[in-house]
């Protein structure tokens, strides 16, 4: 909620009577409020809070069911949505009603939030339930107690509760027979509503109609009876309607507003399907678009001959090798610390101005104001910046803090350290800021042409790379299958649950702490050192733990604004954006749209490629440049494509800024590759199997950048293993009830790992005995929930032979470890793995050797195990001779063991043409989906994924990554996208920007892995951060194709397009 | 205003603006920062606490409304039977990465259990349904979910 500066009044009116009279005292300087869900979503999107808040709790009268004595149902204004949901009269007696109550925000906004408040709205979701039932309210008005019909009601006037108190909804006590609700929504469940729709019918003895309510409404549609396509009904048998003229009838009178999100057409649409389809009348297709039929391949693809073994990665599955991550319980309980937890008595509060605008010079920033007010203790501008006021991990162009003009509307101007949340909101306030807005380029393809608005002096190109090779023109003209289109990503937000925060103070040495979650601690230090202009040393930056990043904190965020503010303040300082304030600032995945021509001769063998991306970098450079050049790392997939031409470009533009995204342009690429792979197999009548097989690499094959890879190669084995699944035997086809359709789709991924042979790209980790025996493993690593902890526990127990226990992982602080590199790119598992390799043998030969002596044995006497040392020859694990605590106090701190190690990350040497992985990792992917025809909308029935990345150091992890990867992927697909519209966010927070829930999760996902390295191969288990998320657009497209026929090229796919070209919906004319 | 509530079986009496939020109390005021501010709107369920038996979003609950009810908050679970039960399946299943959203499905599993002796699966559904997670993809913690419910049948 809100806060607005003057605390509101509350009243606690204890009648009905008192509640109208204060309403009718204050009048619109007053709110009436029972549960305050809805109100404060209202608050939350900028309206005025009132001075008066008019509690309607006491009001005990107005809470409950009753059965009337002429049989109608009595619902108070103040029962919440949760009893009439699990009432047992409401289940009974109203199904529909109950049905509609459960389909309204969550359960924990069902308990506070009542049926009152969701009617006395106007546009609650629950309306055109009660419209459908004929329902009538009881009102107090300055006539005292009346009842109205709601139908009447709502259409006597614009604003129809005005001035009255809502005591109860009637129910009256004859009930139609057949009833249907329907909410539609941007996701599954818990969604604002596209559109609700309901309807009830009445019939007599005979079967014939005799009366009708049909109603829509829910979200930014007004509450309306369609009483024409009402009274069409009238008379008639079901049996004998005219289904399509129905919804001619509805869809004439419907009155429904477009938004952002949907069009007011597929509002129409879906709401006259659902109400058909409720009614029995099966799916409407529409007669001019509607010859979309079902389009299964109806086969098992062919069996891949190729030998492989795979574990399905679960508790169950793998129930030996299953441990408790070691922060699990602590975060379970809520005693896990963030960094955004802590408070401290002198701990200031921050805040940081944004622009606000996406584009304006900056003729002048006024902060004496703001000083003035009394509380505030540091206000900082570019002024205050001493070193470079910049920052970006491979150019830095994005100011810490802006001084001749701004260029996305989440640019920081300013910053505040204040006693208070309410002073800082205060002073911010306070900031005068004189701007001179200009014209911005709020499109990649616009940001190039010549005369485009520049974002920065340099020019809107920020990167133009590009590949040939073969002789593409002369393959495309023998070519005998060509498929070409252009595929669109999203905007994605990150959306991690902690958004950017922590805390900042001065050191008593001089120095500044900085605490805030991050993905790479040293180099933290390093942009904020060039910030400060002062020595790395003097930083000491603690970047772990996180909740959640997923490449959304590689970049500095609120690190500059912190230290600023502290050293100015001298105190302690903390500060964490709200969601809103994330999602203006915050780093998005840069959204691409990626023309693609592809082609293969007459026997199915890929021939030619050509690709053309182009990225929407936003207004800074940040990593774009190479998520574009990961990008064109995967324009040919896992396949061998002999000519390709490869060109991708990066504008730079105001709308926000774009950065790393796990999946890091791999995934975006891989929907296109794989989609124009399964159209080719289509065209040359191949199954998705048999085309791929004949078109894969081989083991022993360059890399795409003619880098030299890693062994393992497990392309076919992956592939094997989907085309075996028992996924393509289940029902596919036409559901039962005609309404959805069902099918299946492959894709496959090769994903590489680490950061590229361009950059250097290093590891290193330092393992000793600490005081009371337990083994350090420092690493400079974040535990953003990956599970780096459980992974060093597990890698170093193996290689020393101890228990995970006794080992003591020390990440995420430069005052306590050495630089392992970026927690980014998959690459910490091979980092880890590797250090361990490295340092345990040396830390193990060096604790037996102090344990020898100290034991006056020779080392080869001894062993390693748990929780210390033992006899070599001992045959039952038992208790230690010498425990590690023991051996630990045993040895002053200078002769306490440890051992160090840094090495480069594996690259290929040889001639590469760009930035190449050495490492990569495999999976295979299958999707089965269900598409409404009444709705257009995709649902995930299950995701499978094959995956080959080396052995499995933790089942959780492993899972964990494929299985979070896999549903962040479907966000992708199918519900993400920030709106961005002229510069401005349209999406603002989890009401505007569709992150999958529960019910958008497939309803069954399974995980397998092959652990098995090829002989020889030394590189061990391969990271799987991004594995997870780089098929799965692909592998659900194709599905969609299977079901429906037509492929989806832009995600999230729009459900308005599918039932276009499912028949649900006729095409607006152009 | 001065608002007196139980918190985890604890008294407490304190001066709040009417219009502030509980989680806010929770986690600047009473040095309880295991509710979470994820979204502020009640639209991720991060911020879950049980008032009087049932769960409800803590970013949604001003101050006003907390006199004289008995609250529980992550914190507080060990107390209770169903709270132990979600607390042991959730760590033994692994049920989280980061664990940002953790202390809001604890919070809303126990009140589910307190509410259903045996919940289905499409009881857990329907009350976790409004928790985002953004790192697990939910099938880990539906697992967990389902575990806890069966070990609190067992532990009755
Ligand atoms: S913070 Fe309360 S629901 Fe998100
Ligand atoms: S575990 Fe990270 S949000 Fe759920």
């Amino acid at each position: 909620m809100k806060k607005s500066l003057v605390a509101p009044q509350i009243w606690h009116p204890e009648e009905v009577s008192e509640a109208w009279s204060l309403l009718k005292r204050f009048g619109k300087a007053a709110r009436v409020l029972a549960g305050g869900t809805a109100v404060q979503l209202d608050w939350a999107a900028g309206a005025p809070v009132p001075e008066h808040w008019i509690d309607l709790n006491r009001l005990d009268d107005l809470r409950g069911v009753t059965e009337l004595a002429d049989g109608g149902i009595w619902i108070g204004a103040l029962t919440s949505l949760s009893a009439l949901r699990h009432g047992a009269l409401i289940g009974k007696k109203l199904p529909m009603l109950c049905d509609a109550v459960g389909r309204v925000g969550s359960a924990g906004i069902r308990n506070l939030a009542t049926l009152g408040g969701n009617v006395a709205s106007g546009s609650g979701c629950i309306i055109p339930a009660l419209l459908a039932l004929d329902a009538e309210v009881e009102l107090f008005t300055a006539k005292g107690l009346v009842r109205r019909n709601l139908r009447a009601l709502l259409s006597s006037s614009l604003t129809p509760m005005e001035g009255v108190v809502l005591v109860a909804i009637v129910v009256p006590a004859r009930l139609p027979a057949k009833t249907c609700f329907e909410k539609m929504g941007l996701r599954r469940a818990f969604t604002p509503s596209v559109i609700n729709a309901a309807a009830g019918l009445w019939f007599d003895g005979a079967g014939n109609v005799v009366k009708a309510r049909l109603a829509i409404g829910g979200g930014i549609t007004p509450p309306q009876r369609l009483s024409a396509a009402e009274h069409s009904l009238i008379g008639i048998p079901l049996s004998a309607l005219d289904w399509t003229s129905l919804k001619r009838d509805m869809l004439g009178e419907m009155r429904v507003p477009s938004d952002a999100f949907r069009s007011a057409e597929y509002r129409r649409n879906v709401a006259a399907n659902a109400i058909i389809a409720g009614l029995g009348g099966g799916v409407a297709l529409d007669a001019v678009a509607g010859k979309a039929s079902a389009h299964c391949f109806a086969s098992i693809p062919a069996f891949v001959p190729v030998p492989y073994s795979e574990v399905e990665v679960s508790r169950a599955a793998m129930s030996e090798r299953w441990r408790m991550r070691p922060d699990v319980t602590a975060k379970v309980e809520g005693a896990f610390t963030y960094l955004t937890d802590i408070r401290k008595p002198d701990m200031l509060v921050g805040r940081v101005l944004r622009a606000g605008y996406p584009h304006a010079r900056i003729l002048g920033i006024d902060t004496s104001e703001a000083e003035a007010l009394p509380g505030v203790h540091a206000v900082v501008t570019h002024r205050d910046v001493k070193g470079l006021n910049g920052y970006g991990i491979v150019i830095p162009d994005q100011p810490a803090f802006c001084a001749d003009k701004v260029r996305y509307v989440g640019d920081a101007v300013a910053a505040i350290a204040a006693e208070s949340e309410e002073i800082a909101e205060r002073a911010l306030a306070l900031i005068r800021v004189d701007y001179e807005v200009l014209p911005i380029v709020d499109d990649a393809e616009r940001a190039l042409a010549p005369d485009a608005p520049l974002v920065h002096e340099s020019g809107n190109l920020l990167a133009d790379l590009g590949l040939e090779r073969g002789k593409v023109d002369e393959a495309f003209a023998r070519a005998a299958h060509i498929v070409e289109d252009v595929y669109v990503t999203p905007r994605q937000m990150h959306a991690f649950m902690e958004t950017e925060g922590g805390y900042a103070e001065p050191t008593p040495e001089g120095g500044l702490l900085v605490c805030v979650a991050g993905q790479h601690g040293y180099r933290d230090r390093m942009q904020l050192a060039r910030i400060l202009d002062v020595d790395e040393e003097c930083i000491r930056i603690v970047s772990s733990p996180s909740g959640g990043a997923f490449g959304g904190k590689d970049e500095l965020t609120v690190q500059p604004a912190l230290a600023l503010l502290a050293l100015k303040a001298g105190r302690p300082v903390r500060l964490q954006l709200d969601r809103w304030e994330s999602v203006l600032a915050g780093t998005k995945r840069q959204p691409m749209r990626i023309r693609m021509r592809t082609a293969c001769d007459a026997e199915g063998y890929l021939i030619a490629q050509e690709v053309d991306a182009i990225a929407d970098g936003g207004a800074y450079a940040s990593l774009g440049a190479s998520v574009v050049e990961t990008a064109l790392e995967h324009v040919t997939g896992a396949y061998r494509i002999p000519n390709v031409r490869s060109r991708g470009r990066l504008a730079y533009t105001n709308n926000g800024f774009g950065g790393a995204f796990r999946g890091f342009g791999c995934n975006e690429m891989l929907f296109a590759v794989e989609s124009q792979i399964g159209r080719l197999a289509e065209k040359a009548g191949l199954d998705p199997v048999s085309f791929r097989v004949r078109n894969l690499r081989q083991p022993g094959d360059m890399g795409y950048l003619g880098q030299v890879v890693a062994p393992s190669d497990r392309g076919r084995e992956t592939l094997a293993a989907a085309a075996a699944s028992d996924l393509w035997a289940r029902e596919r086809g036409v559901s039962a009830d005609g309404r959805k359709v069902i099918g299946v789709g492959l894709a496959v991924a090769l994903q590489g790992s680490g950061l590229g042979s361009a950059i250097g790209d290093s590891g290193a980790a330092r393992l000793s005995l600490a005081a009371d025996g337990k083994i350090e493993a420092a690493f400079g690593a974040e535990e953003i929930g990956q599970g780096v902890l459980a992974l060093i526990q597990e890698s170093v127990a193996r290689v020393l032979g101890c228990e995970r226990d006794d080992v003591r992982p020390v990440i995420g602080d430069t005052a306590k470890t050495v630089d392992s590199g970026s927690t980014t790119a998959s690459r910490m598992t091979y980092v880890v793995w590797r250090s361990a390799s490295e340092t345990g043998p040396e830390l193990s030969a060096k604790l037996l050797a102090a344990a020898a002596k100290e034991m006056g044995k020779q080392s080869e006497e001894l062993a390693i195990g748990a929780g210390g040392i033992y006899d070599a020859r001992r045959n039952v694990p038992d208790v230690p001779l010498l425990s590690f605590a023991a051996l630990a106090q045993s040895l002053g701190e200078a002769e306490r063991p440890s051992a160090e190690c840094g090495f480069a990350f594996p690259i290929s040497h040889g001639t590469v043409e760009g930035n190449a992985r050495f490492l990569h990792c495999h999976s295979a992917v299958l999707a089965r989906v269900a598409v409404d025809r009444v709705t257009g909308m995709v649902e995930v029935l299950d995701l499978d994924q094959h995956t080959a990345a080396g052995p499995v150091m933790d089942v959780a992890n492993y899972s964990g990554q494929i299985e979070g990867g896999g549903v962040q992927g479907l966000g992708f697909t199918l519900t993400e996208d920030t709106l961005i519209e002229g510069g401005t966010f349209t999406s603002r927070n989890f009401d505007s920007y569709m992150v999958p829930m529960i019910a958008d999760a497939p309803a069954n996902m399974r995980v397998f892995a092959m652990e098995e390295l090829d002989a020889g191969d030394p590189y061990g288990p391969r990271g799987v951060g991004e594995l997870g998320i780089s098929a799965v657009s692909p592998a659900v497209a194709a599905a969609v194709a299977d079901a429906v026929g037509i492929w989806v090229v832009e995600a999230p796919f729009s459900p308005e397009k599918i039932l276009i070209r499912t028949g649900g919906m006729s095409a607006p004319a152009e | 205003m001065t608002i007196r509530f139980v918190l985890n079986g604890e008294p407490v009496e304190m001066d709040a603006r009417p219009d502030e939020r509980f989680v806010d109390l929770l986690r600047d005021r009473l040095g309880l920062p295991g509710a979470k501010v994820g979204c502020g709107i009640g639209r991720c369920g991060s911020c879950t606490v049980i008032i009087d038996d049932v769960a409800m979003n803590g970013c949604l609950l001003p101050a006003y409304k907390l006199e004289g009810r008995r609250i529980t908050t992550v914190e507080g679970l060990g107390s209770l039977p169903e709270g132990r039960a979600v607390i042991l399946a959730f760590s033994e299943g692994n049920a989280f990465q980061c664990g940002y959203c953790a202390p809001g499905f604890t919070v809303a599993m126990t009140a589910l259990l307190m509410r259903e002796d045996v919940p289905d699966e499409a009881d857990i559904r329907e009350a976790l349904g409004g928790h985002v997670c953004r790192c697990t993809g939910y099938h880990s913690i539906l697992r967990a979910a389902a575990d806890a419910a069966v070990r609190c049948q067992k532990d009755d």
